[in-house]
């Protein structure tokens, strides 16, 4: 689906994605690498197939979009090292031409030379574009004139209709004062929002995006 | 051996001689059963010395022998003592104590649950009692610890009391594989002479409450059963005016000053509510009606902090008290011996649930125990006069066992491999022994022990996973001290939402409410907890601290106990007495009284006859309703409606919202359903049963429900612990996630399958479905189109879970609730 906003065309991808055109520039956010080896390794039985799985859902985005750039905006690694980045190194190593952008997330802590070997140029506590600041945490902004697109909070929107039928769905949200990604990884729950009137929802459902 | 000669059996009929008893026939039975090397089960009713039949048993062996005393410190235990709640633990061990003093047997009894301090646990590990009382989890707990292997060399029995209790739940699974590993503990020494008793209430199952116990059979197993009668006095309380009474709700307060007489006239009434949030509210309001009962009357139930439940114990056994408005926190076996009067308020939903409680007054033998029917709404009438005759005809219900409960089982053994570790070939012996994995395949086994050792299978890896490994000396063990200290955190299988203690400002805990509930709550707000109204403060170190209100009122804490579902025995009965409320062709007051309503339900629409199934077509602004009236318990309802939901769907594209009580359902939809006779017979037909039950089941909510336990008990997900709220940030997820990362990449996943077949074999019970559809199709439908909601229909509308079927495609839907409804929540 491709809406405006101040001024550019922006696409949404119902892999949780987003695309500016005009800037060739992917951007996704909470990737949460690491996750799933994070719980294994303390004793909790999550499949390795999780992260892989997110990792080729990006490969396909980039064949896709073929973007000059992508930016992960916050959140790219849960954790600390562990199997999971060591498969990300080797998947980042094909894309040797694309630009890796990383805002700086609550659960980025990464040594700089562990993001430096992978190629990732870091961004803290924000990454300007345009009309739009990208930071991980919309509240924490200073960039007044720009319009922020958060991540961090893994969006989600409950749709209620009558005859007490309820839906809810990962979501994109366009607020009057910023907007919100939906977290990339499979492996995250949902926070519900509530969006005033004049705020624009999309619901990514298994085949598209819709407006909601 | 005839134990009359033996030494110990007469110096306890001398003990008993001199304190002006005798013993029941059971109970010397019993005795002998046991000398003679049985397991078995004693059958009595409450208030006759159950617990002395097995007790004494074991204290007669013991002053048989010369070395009954004097023993290492290690190998004192003779006796465990499995009890389900903790508070029977503190009367029992108390009881105990006094006989052994008198007997001048030199034992010690130890209690030992989630209430033990610290100290005494440290003390019992140096030197174990002779008695231990415990619940399945702590025993679980003495399980996980390190050199409890060593601990049950002399042991000579294992009581499991209220094993009815424990036999329907996954509790009694804990309870099986306990005593699995401390008979294969036993063999190892080569010490034979284990007994396993246990001591239930009259259930419909009996025989096979002994085969969970005592799976063996070749072991010597005998049921003792009394031959002694509870009598039972049972009296509804009846509204003037039925109009009285809501036609939906729970709360029946309107009929509260009709147990004032009853209270003032008995010396100490229990007063039974089925929710710890209705039971607030209804202690507030008997006091706002008399408040002469302050000071005389006190609230009992399961999040109020121990002391002062130990102190209203206390005061009750005592008599100082005139009232306790109680939850299941007091069902069980406790001995107060004022209480003379009890009185159930709302429907208790099974038999066996409403005479134990009833026998809680009159507990001593011979007397009559008296329980008084307080309806909360208008239809719990007709289930009262069910009720009734259930109890009088002893239709009792059966308590099914729980069997391939893989949750517990994984966790049990990462329980093992953090105390001694564990040998897989020898536990693989031992768990196909016990009642509930006997029917485990090799090939599950394999699964089982992957899933605690390397993650999962090999197809999809679960690379770095780390859990259980092999030790130097071949015993698998857990050896990260974190992941051990977190499994002790959460071992057990009642799974509940956060706790957090609170507590005074000024210093004193009060109780435990809902993490869920504290989130909702502002400095200032109030809020009910133990009968008072509290200031919240703030949150502070995992507790909330709270002051005495000034406000008079306030809101309730609901905490999110699991609803009861009506038994099936009581939903035939029922049914009989829905036939016979507008016939009157009965005896029961309770139908009279409620006789106005069926005459509405007539006027509005029909009174279903037995061989008939009403459905009532009703259109409003809300959208289309379709209910129907199966009378076969809300659990099976639940399956039956997504059932015709899914059938239905297939014949159109169309949305449905589900709901359901014991009596009935509804589908709701925003479009028409369609609906006439011949569609009618076609949705409620047996064809093809099994295989449109397991798509209805795939299209909704309910084994995602279902699998929210299961994550818990198998340590998917962490909770915390009550009062012991651990929050680690980095390991949070829910249950719902981990269902769907398992449907996506793990479908093998041996949890998620029993997140299925507990519907499918637990809730349904698919031949009591398919008698029913049976029983439908060979009887008459009548389809009704009331103009507005009916007696029957009202309760299920406002008062029921709900779950969601639909053919449409999600971009449809959201177009369509967009259109309609412009409302985003």
């Amino acid at each position: 689906m491709t809406i405006t906003s101040h001024g550019e065309e922006l696409i949404l991808d119902k892999e949780r994605a987003l695309y500016l055109p005009q800037h060739q520039l992917l951007a996704i956010s909470d990737l949460h690498i690491g996750k799933s080896a994070h719980f294994r390794k303390a004793g909790v039985q999550v499949p390795s197939t999780i992260a892989q799985n997110d990792l080729q859902r990006l490969s396909l985005l980039i064949d896709k979009y073929n973007p000059k750039m992508l930016l992960v905006n916050g959140d790219m690694f849960h954790h600390g090292l562990n199997t999971d980045i060591d498969e990300f190194y080797e998947w980042r190593k094909r894309y040797q031409e694309l630009n890796f952008i990383l805002v700086k997330g609550n659960h980025d802590r990464l040594s700089k030379a562990d993001y430096n070997k992978m190629s990732i140029e870091i961004h803290e506590p924000s990454f300007c574009l345009g009309p739009f600041c990208f930071i991980h945490d919309a509240p924490q902004c200073t960039e007044e004139e720009l319009y922020p697109i958060s991540g961090h909070i893994h969006p989600g929107v409950t749709i209620v209709g009558k005859a007490k039928q309820r839906l809810k769905f990962p979501c994109f949200y366009f607020g009057n004062d910023y907007a919100v990604l939906p977290a990339f990884s499979a492996f995250t729950g949902l926070y519900n929002i509530y969006p005033k009137n004049s705020e624009r929802i999309f619901a990514i459902t298994p085949k598209n995006v819709v407006q909601v | 051996m005839d134990q009359t000669k033996t030494k110990g059996y007469k110096k306890i009929k001398q003990w008993l001689k001199a304190n002006g008893r005798k013993p029941f026939k059971f109970q010397e039975d019993a005795w002998q059963y046991y000398l003679n090397g049985y397991s078995g089960l004693v059958n009595a009713p409450t208030g006759f010395g159950k617990t002395f039949s097995l007790f004494l048993a074991v204290a007669i062996e013991a002053l048989n022998s010369s070395e009954a005393n004097g023993k290492k410190a290690k190998d004192r235990l003779q006796l465990i003592w499995i009890t389900p709640l903790r508070s029977l633990a503190k009367d029992i061990a108390r009881a105990m104590r006094e006989t052994l003093l008198e007997l001048e047997l030199d034992w010690h009894v130890g209690v030992r649950n989630g209430d033990t301090s610290q100290a005494e646990k440290v003390q019992q590990k140096k030197s174990m009692p002779e008695i231990l009382l415990i619940t399945p989890e702590s025993l679980h707990l003495l399980l996980a610890q390190k050199g409890s292997s060593t601990l049950f060399r002399n042991l000579k029995c294992i009581v499991a009391d209220e094993w009815h209790e424990l036999l329907g739940s996954k509790r009694g699974v804990l309870v099986e594989l306990a005593i699995s590993r401390i008979k294969g503990l036993q063999k190892l020494e080569k010490n034979q002479f284990l007994r396993v008793w246990g001591i239930s209430a009259t259930i419909g199952n009996i025989e096979e409450a002994l085969d969970v116990l005592a799976p063996n059979p070749e072991t010597k197993r005998i049921i003792v059963k009394a031959d002694l009668e509870k009598k039972i006095l049972i009296k509804s309380i009846l509204p003037d005016d039925i109009e009285t009474l809501p036609w939906a709700g729970h709360l029946g307060l309107k009929l509260a000053y009709k147990l004032l007489p009853i209270i003032e006239k008995s010396k100490t009434t229990l007063i039974f509510i089925n929710t710890r949030g209705q039971s607030e509210m209804w202690y507030q309001h008997l006091l706002n009606i008399e408040p002469e009962l302050a000071g005389r009357i006190a609230i009992h139930h399961g999040s109020i902090d121990f002391e002062l439940r130990n102190w209203i114990e206390d005061a009750l056994h005592t008599g100082q008290l005139k009232a306790v408005i109680a939850t299941s926190s007091l069902d069980l076996g406790v001995d107060f011996k004022p209480v003379d009067t009890v009185v159930q308020v709302g429907s208790p939903k099974g038999v066996a649930r409403f005479l134990q409680r009833a026998g809680r007054s009159g507990h001593s033998p011979h007397e009559i125990s008296k329980i008084y029917f307080l309806p909360t709404h208008a239809l719990e009438l007709v289930e009262a006069a069910a009720i009734k005759e259930a109890a009088k005809t002893n239709n009792i219900e059966s308590r099914e066992p729980f069997i391939m409960i893989f949750d517990t089982l994984i966790q049990y053994l990462v329980t093992l491999a953090i105390g001694d570790g564990f040998d897989d070939k020898v536990i693989y012996e031992e768990i196909k022994n016990t009642h509930a994995f006997k029917l485990i395949l090799p090939e599950e086994w394999s699964w089982v022990m992957q899933f605690i050792t390397s993650g999962g299978d090999s197809l999809s890896a679960y690379n770095e996973f780390k859990k259980v490994t092999k030790d130097e000396d071949g015993l698998w063990k857990v050896k990260s001290r974190q992941l051990a200290m977190r499994h002790r955190l959460h071992i057990g299988t009642i799974v509940s939402d956060a706790m957090l203690k609170v507590k005074f400002i000024s210093g004193g805990y009060i109780g435990m409410i809902e993490e869920f509930f504290v989130t909702r709550l502002k400095a200032g707000d109030n809020f009910r907890l133990a009968g008072r109204v509290l200031e919240f403060i703030q949150v502070k170190d995992m507790t909330v601290v709270v002051r005495v209100s000034k406000q008079k009122n306030a809101i309730s804490p609901s905490w999110n106990g699991g609803r009861l579902p009506l038994s099936s025995n009581l939903g035939s009965v029922l049914r009989k007495k829905y036939n016979e409320a507008l016939n009157k062709t009965h005896q029961d007051e309770e139908l009279d009284a409620v006789y106005p309503l069926f005459l509405l339900q007539e006027k509005r629409s029909h009174v279903p006859r037995n061989d008939e199934l009403l459905i009532e077509l009703i259109n409003n602004k809300e959208g289309f309703h379709l209910f129907a009236y199966p009378f076969e318990g809300r659990l099976v309802h639940e399956v039956l409606a997504a059932l015709v939901a899914y059938r239905l769907s297939k014949l159109l594209p169309i949305s449905f919202s589900i709901a359901m009580n014991d009596y009935g359902f509804e589908l709701l939809s925003e479009t028409e359903i369609p609906m006439d006779e011949s569609i009618a017979y076609e949705i409620f037909s047996p064809k093809n049963l099994t295989e449109d039950i397991t798509l209805s089941i795939n299209s909704t909510e309910m084994a995602r429900r279902k699998f929210r336990d299961i994550a818990c008990i198998s340590g998917l997900v962490f909770q915390g612990y009550p009062g012991k709220y651990v929050a680690n940030k980095h390991l949070q997820s829910s249950a719902g996630l981990f269902f769907n990362v398992f449907s996506d990449y793990d479908k093998h996943n041996l949890l998620l399958r029993q997140a299925y077949d507990e519907v499918f074999y637990q809730q349904l019970e698919e031949p009591r479905l398919a008698a029913a559809l049976e029983r439908i199709q060979n009887g008459t439908i009548i389809i009704t189109n009331p103009k507005s909601f009916t007696p029957f229909s009202f309760p299920i509308k406002v008062d029921s879970l709900r779950e969601n079927m639909s053919s449409e495609e999600l971009e449809q839907r959201i177009a369509r609730m967009k259109a309609e409804s412009e409302k985003i929540k």
